[in-house]
């Protein structure tokens, strides 16, 4: 065994560099284990051509709560947070662009119905409240049903304290709105097609199931956690770069005095007298601590751990668990901007609650949809060194192309017709594109397991249904970051509160660690 | 125009308004019923449509019928007499079936010759969900709290309900919860392997929906349907001697015999209100007709929006009923038989044919019968659970002949085109084709032939959309939510003026929870 450490961190994100430094700050001695070259993971960019970078897991900047920058003892680097929320395509190179700024937008939306417009800032207004509790939601650890320590309960006290000051008819709209489909929220509110097919996409992100499915209202306000007033969907950038935040993260790591080890892949976690008691390295090096904290997703987590430690209810419970990755990216490097209104934001390709809704039906079969749902952002418009001199990136998210296909493997013929799809999908909302493609890169949900190491290609650790979220995240029973086996912690976005929370599960799981009194 | 004085008034002569007339009939209340028909039941109803086949014509079947309601009325000495269903058979695409039958050791045994894995876990499964359906079972007869109301009376209820939630444990409260959340599909991935047994029990998450196997939410409606109990026994499903409609004038007996007083043919147009109270109401005839109760038993779209003035209602009220989803999605067609079926996949004769036939091969057959529906159309291949009532109630049928019930998932009320005499007879053809798949000989036995899309539901029963629940049975529509918000007590703001149907809270179903808790509220208050 070499030197021994308190806590040992897995994986070197986010999340990662989140838990180890706040565990260095309360005095344990950290070592943080990171398989890549360089920490930062999804969160760096991949130069996918000569000259072209992006990041292809994320198209909005995600939500640091203020609780998790001041338990890291971090400045947060400058924020740009843009004027346009998202914009939807109305097809031949026409698009609904939503500001964040309610006023905007609804000038915006007159074009296409006076009574929309009028009633926008009023929805804008009551998506903000409830996305508003989500976020006091979320920097707690979830309620349970069985939640008795006065630790816990005391904060849950303030929670409904929260809950009630919404008033009344939030209180009941919450309750009202978070299993509802999205396709009812926004066919409720509002008539034009476009607007309601451009509310409907923010609560596909990254799922599986289409917008007339219960549980896509809650993903819209999840998604909507940190976000401007007024906005429908997240956006911003760091204006640094996109790595802006990672190096913030890795400094405060080091300044903390966390160990970071790269290139340094994790074969097992031991255990011993059924409580952990080290790591085994890929190289077969041992090295031992009293804790360890997981940012990866939950099956790969238990993977590394000898079933035998492992109860038979547990493991049947893993796994079941749904990652379902159903959405692949294709980074494109083009000669020139495609010119596609508020695209330093995030713009859906699909301007029709009818197409939206079809989009996903081919994956519920196993197959690719022919007319995919495609949202897609220009990075290079925030950083325009991604690309070279008048050059651009365009990143798209394509739903759906789900991991496990009925009918063939994804490779490079089906990787290239999806590509093919989602093409010609920007083509038609922004003529002109496909003929300024240069470079085209395909990550299909297989190439994102690999390469990232999400189980199903799944972005999320998880897929955020109803049934897989709060004190059910990742499976009933182990939805507080402790893992079946003492010492065995999860803090990664398979943990509450869940993916694009940028840190949450990782303070929360190492405030867990804490406060179990282990890795000392 | 005579206009007597009752001491209520209840508006729809569907089973839950017999059952609030019933209950207030027993406290000494002097109770009318008005049907707007010829006769009481709503959609449970027997009829006649051919001269000497008699129809179940909308609901076929029961099980959700409380025990309390039972037990209270008496319905036993009034003519209730359930015969169980003994069995459900899949027909499977390759002439192979799936069998389940009352004995539970015969129905492991016909599971194990397809699934030994699946024999064992059906025992589980069917523990776990006895268990949930006893957590669920107290909730269906509790008046819903209010959660953002801070009146003692509120408080105490949301008190009562977090003690029962944390009563079950940890587990159960984790399983329940799943329940409330997954799609039926989900959920029984996570138990069996075998497609025709997960198609088969997913069907039951789907009756009444606007949803798919697949789709999250319907977990819960497969539990709904294993609340029913007969004589304590869950999850069993019977047949009424005499068709449903029995199930009806069992309940308007009972009623009558308390002192109830039932009118037909007697539609009632408003509910008379003078300030802020009911005073009575007014029939479609112009007879008024007074008394300080007035409930209604009609969906709620009706209730607030047609039979009162909407500038008598609250701004947000009005707007909640306006959002409230009804999206009928069944349709039923109705068979005058020269004969019985002949399935492909069981020959001849037997007892599979006293039992239910559940077209229902696969959870992709379900789930494109549902993509169809989305977009406007009919199913092309439908699911259908089809009951031959004749042959556990000779009575039903003329000697040697039977009557065969079809209800069937989907045909949406919002159809392409509007639901025109053609496109009604095409789905019919889509169903008989589709049986004939299996049953080949049923064309040739066909005497007579009666098809109800879910437009012909509302014309007929009021039924709004042609929705069998009264409303959708979806989560942000059920309990403290049902039909909306703060409105969910059976009350309206217009005093004297009750709500007594299944779009209220424990939903439908022919269970009359509806109907009992809405004459035990206004029992208390008046």
């Amino acid at each position: 065994m070499s030197a021994s450490f308190d806590v040992i961190v897995i994986g070197g994100g986010t999340n990662g560099l989140v838990a180890a430094t706040v565990l260095a700050r309360r005095g344990r001695r950290v070592l943080l284990l990171e398989r890549g070259p360089q920490v930062g993971g999804e969160a760096r960019p991949m130069e996918f051509a000569p000259g072209f970078r992006a990041a292809p897991c994320s198209l909005d900047p995600g939500w640091l709560p203020a609780a998790v920058a001041s338990a890291l003892g971090i400045t947060l680097p400058d924020f740009e947070a843009g004027t346009v929320s998202t914009g939807v395509a109305l097809g031949g190179g026409e698009f609904l662009t939503l500001d964040s700024a309610p006023a905007a937008a609804a000038g915006a939306i007159r074009r296409f119905d006076a009574r929309d417009a009028e009633r926008w800032p009023a929805f804008a207004a009551r998506l903000r409240k409830l996305a508003g509790f989500m976020e006091a939601l979320y920097v707690l650890p979830p309620p349970d049903i069985d939640t008795t320590s006065p630790g816990e309960v005391f904060p849950l006290l303030g929670l409904g304290r929260k809950f009630r000051a919404l008033g009344r008819e939030d209180m009941i709209e919450l309750l009202r709105v978070l299993p509802m489909a999205v396709q009812d929220l926004a066919d409720d509110w509002f008539t034009s097609a476009p607007l309601r097919a451009a509310i409907a996409a923010a609560g596909v992100q990254d799922i599986r199931q289409g917008p007339r499915s219960a549980g896509t209202s809650f993903v819209l306000l999840h998604h909507l956690t940190g976000a401007a007033p007024g906005a429908v969907r997240r956006s911003g950038w760091w204006r640094e770069g996109p790595d802006a935040l990672v190096r913030v993260l890795e400094g405060a790591a080091t300044a903390a005095g966390v160990t970071v080890r790269t290139g340094t892949a994790v074969a097992g976690i031991a255990v011993r007298d059924d409580a952990v008691c080290g790591v085994v390295l890929a190289s077969g090096e041992e090295i031992g601590a009293t804790a360890v904290l997981s940012t990866l997703d939950p099956v790969r987590t238990l993977r590394l751990v000898d079933p035998v430690w492992i109860g038979p209810e547990a493991l049947h419970a893993f796994g079941n668990i749904k990652f379902r990755g159903a959405r692949a990216t294709v980074c494109y490097g083009l000669e020139s901007d495609p010119g596609i209104p508020g695209s330093e934001a995030v713009v859906s390709m699909t301007g029709n609650p009818v197409a939206l809704e079809r989009a996903f039906d081919a994956a519920k079969y196993g197959a690719v949809s022919e007319r995919p749902h495609v949202t897609v952002t220009v990075p290079s418009r925030r950083w325009p060194g991604l690309a070279p001199a008048g050059q651009h990136v365009l990143v798209a998210h394509v739903q759906c192309a789900p991991y496990a296909l009925r009918n063939g493997t994804w490779g490079a013929a089906t990787s290239g017709a999806l590509a093919d799809a989602a093409t010609r999908m920007i083509d038609e909302a922004a003529p002109g594109f496909a003929a300024r493609v240069k470079h085209r890169v395909t990550l299909s949900p297989a190439d994102l397991e690999a390469r990232y190491g999400l189980t199903e290609g799944s972005v999320a650790h998880g897929e955020l249904t109803l049934d897989q979220v709060l004190f059910m995240r990742p499976v009933p029973g182990y939805g507080r970051y402790r893992m079946p086996v003492a010492g065995l912690y999860l803090g990664g976005a398979g943990a509450h509160p869940g993916p694009g929370i940028l840190g949450g599960p990782a303070w929360l799981a190492a405030r867990a660690l804490l406060a179990d009194g282990k890795g000392k | 125009m005579t206009s007597r004085r009752y001491d209520a008034i209840i508006i729809g002569g569907g089973h839950n308004g017999l059952v609030t007339a019933a209950y207030l009939a027993r406290a000494g209340r002097k109770t009318l019923v008005l049907e707007k028909r010829p006769l009481v039941g709503g959609a449970a109803v027997t009829e006649e449509v051919f001269p000497g086949f008699k129809f179940s014509v909308f609901s076929y079947v029961v099980s959700l019928l409380r025990p309390e309601i039972i037990r209270d009325l008496d319905l036993p000495r009034h003519g209730l007499q359930i015969l169980p269903l003994e069995s459900t058979v899949t027909p499977m695409e390759n002439g192979d079936y799936l069998g389940s039958w009352a004995d539970p050791d015969e129905s492991r045994r016909e599971l194990r010759r397809h699934s030994p894995r699946d024999a064992e876990a059906v025992v589980l499964f069917g523990r776990l969900m006895q268990q949930m359906a006893m957590a669920v079972k107290p909730i269906l007869g509790m008046l819903p709290p209010d959660p953002a109301s801070l009146a003692p009376s509120d408080l105490a209820g949301m008190l009562k309900l977090g003690g029962h939630m944390r009563s079950l444990g940890a587990e159960r409260f984790h399983a329940l919860f799943k329940l409330m959340t997954m799609s039926s599909s989900d959920y029984l991935d996570e138990w069996f392997e075998f497609g025709p047994l997960k198609a088969t029990k997913s069907a039951s998450g789907i009756i009444g929906t606007f949803l798919g196997p697949r789709s999250p939410g319907t977990a819960y409606v497969l539990l709904h349907h294993y609340m029913g109990e007969i004589d304590g026994a869950f999850r069993a499903w019977g047949f009424q001697k005499g068709g449903t409609g029995a199930i009806s004038n069992t309940i308007a007996n009972a009623a009558r015999a308390l002192g109830a007083e039932i009118r037909t043919d007697a539609g009632v147009e408003r509910v008379l209100v003078k300030d802020g109270k009911a005073t009575g109401v007014a029939l479609e005839s112009g007879e008024e007709i007074q008394a300080p109760i007035v409930a209604s038993c009609l969906d709620p779209r009706r209730t607030f929006l047609q039979l009162v003035d909407e500038k008598q209602l609250p701004g947000d009220l009005v707007e909640g009923i306006k959002r409230y989803k009804f999206r009928g999605s069944s349709g039923k067609v109705n068979l005058a038989l020269d004969g019985l079926p002949d399935l492909t996949c069981l020959p001849g004769y037997g007892p599979h044919l006293r039992g239910a036939i559940s077209i229902s091969p696969s959870v992709d057959y379900l789930e494109r019968a549902y993509d169809d529906a989305k977009y406007g159309e009919f199913s092309r291949n439908p699911y259908m659970d089809i009951v031959i009532p004749s042959m556990i109630d000779p009575g039903m049928a003329p000697p040697g002949k039977h009557v065969m019930s079809i209800f069937v998932q989907y045909a949406p009320y919002h159809l392409n085109g509007g639901w025109t005499d053609a496109k009604r007879e095409a789905f019919g053809d889509a169903v008989v084709d589709t049986l004939a798949r299996f049953a080949p000989n049923i064309k040739s036995r066909i005497l007579h032939r009666q098809v109800l899309s879910p437009f012909d539901v509302e014309r007929i029963t009021g039924l709004t959309e042609g929705n069998i629940f009264a409303g959708e049975l979806a989560l942000h529509q059920l309990f403290f939510l049902r039909p909306v918000p703060q409105w969910a007590k059976y009350r309206t703001p217009i005093r004297g003026y009750w709500q007594c149907g299944a779009g209220t809270h424990p939903g439908g179903g022919i269970m009359g929870a509806s109907g009992r808790m809405a004459a035990l509220e206004i029992l208390k208050g008046a």
